[in-house]
């Protein structure tokens, strides 16, 4: 086990949280906290449980990006 | 009568449509021309999106991806919640598609054995289910020794405290850096129970860590130290 993944797991534990959200509730409210950033505004206040979960899931992060990308390319 | 006036309905929505409109126009029998919109709408935002991530032929496997994309979103029409634009859903439906497949293209060699670890069924606690190597930075002897002993201690717990799947989970995510999506696949399961079996996972080693003693940011301290 490297030093970088026992940082990775003490970040981890240090974060962990009863009241986390998992992918499909990220997943189900996405769409409202991309529109909300989009507006200009600041999502993390609305859905604190979704910008908290983006910071944790990888899978959830990149999705949201690409989103975000493929939005502003057709606004 | 009912069709009748349903066909009017349509004939007279052009783009850009309300959501109420889009939903009428995708539900089945879905509306040709709203179907061409949507579909030339996600192409247009799919290609820079996952220009990043595709290296050859990005139009074949964004013509794909909305395709595949456009076909979950007829299906799932009624699911929709209108909390949101249309478009931002099936965008979303799409983006998942692509990234999704491109993962599992990526990851397709992996087997649930590499996350398991040579030795993950031994029963004698060594904690040796992790094949890579503990990389000193440029600690002093004193520091590389603590370090030593702080990486026994978490592959201990990882090793005994951990069900197998948990054990298996954090292996492919945390230490090889796996997708979940990916993890969720070889393991049989779907992205939102490996998140939650994750979620158990680090609650333990939390309630392990606070039973032994060990502050987590203390020793996030002495890794970083040099």
């Amino acid at each position: 086990m490297t030093t970088n993944t026992l940082k990775k797991i003490f970040r981890a534990v240090i974060n962990t949280h009863d009241n986390e959200i998992g992918c499909a509730k990220c997943c189900d409210e996405i769409e409202e906290f991309i529109e909300l950033e989009l507006a200009g505004k600041s999502p993390e206040e609305a859905y604190p449980l979704v910008q908290e979960h983006l910071n944790k899931c990888g899978d959830c992060r990149e999705e949201y990006e690409a989103l975000l990308n493929a939005l502003k390319a057709t606004a | 009568m009912l069709r009748w006036f349903k066909n009017k309905k349509q004939k007279k929505a052009s783009p850009p449509y309300t959501n109420e409109q889009w939903v009428e126009l995708l539900a089945p029998p879905a509306d040709d021309r709203a179907v061409k919109e949507l579909r030339k709408f996600l192409i247009r935002g799919l290609k820079p999106a996952l220009a990043k991530y595709v290296d050859r032929e990005l139009e074949q496997f964004v013509e794909d991806t909305a395709q595949d994309g456009l076909l979950k979103i007829l299906d799932n029409i009624h699911s929709f919640r209108g909390e949101s634009k249309l478009t931002t859903w099936a965008m979303k439906i799409a983006v998942r598609e692509g990234l999704t497949e491109l993962r599992r293209k990526k990851w397709n060699d992996i087997s649930i054995d590499d996350l398991r670890g040579p030795n993950a069924d031994s029963s004698d606690g060594s904690g040796e289910i992790f094949s890579d190597t503990f990389a000193s930075n440029d600690a002093s002897p004193e520091q590389t020794v603590a370090q030593k002993m702080i990486k026994e201690k978490v592959e201990g717990i990882i090793q005994n405290v951990l069900t197998e799947k948990q054990r298996t989970a954090i292996t492919g995510i945390m230490i090889h850096g796996l997708p979940v999506t990916v993890v969720a696949d070889k393991m049989g399961t779907n992205r939102n129970n490996l998140y939650k079996l994750v979620h158990d996972a680090r609650k333990k080693i939390k309630n392990e860590f606070e039973i032994q003693g060990i502050d987590p940011e203390e020793m996030l301290n002495e890794l970083s130290e040099k």
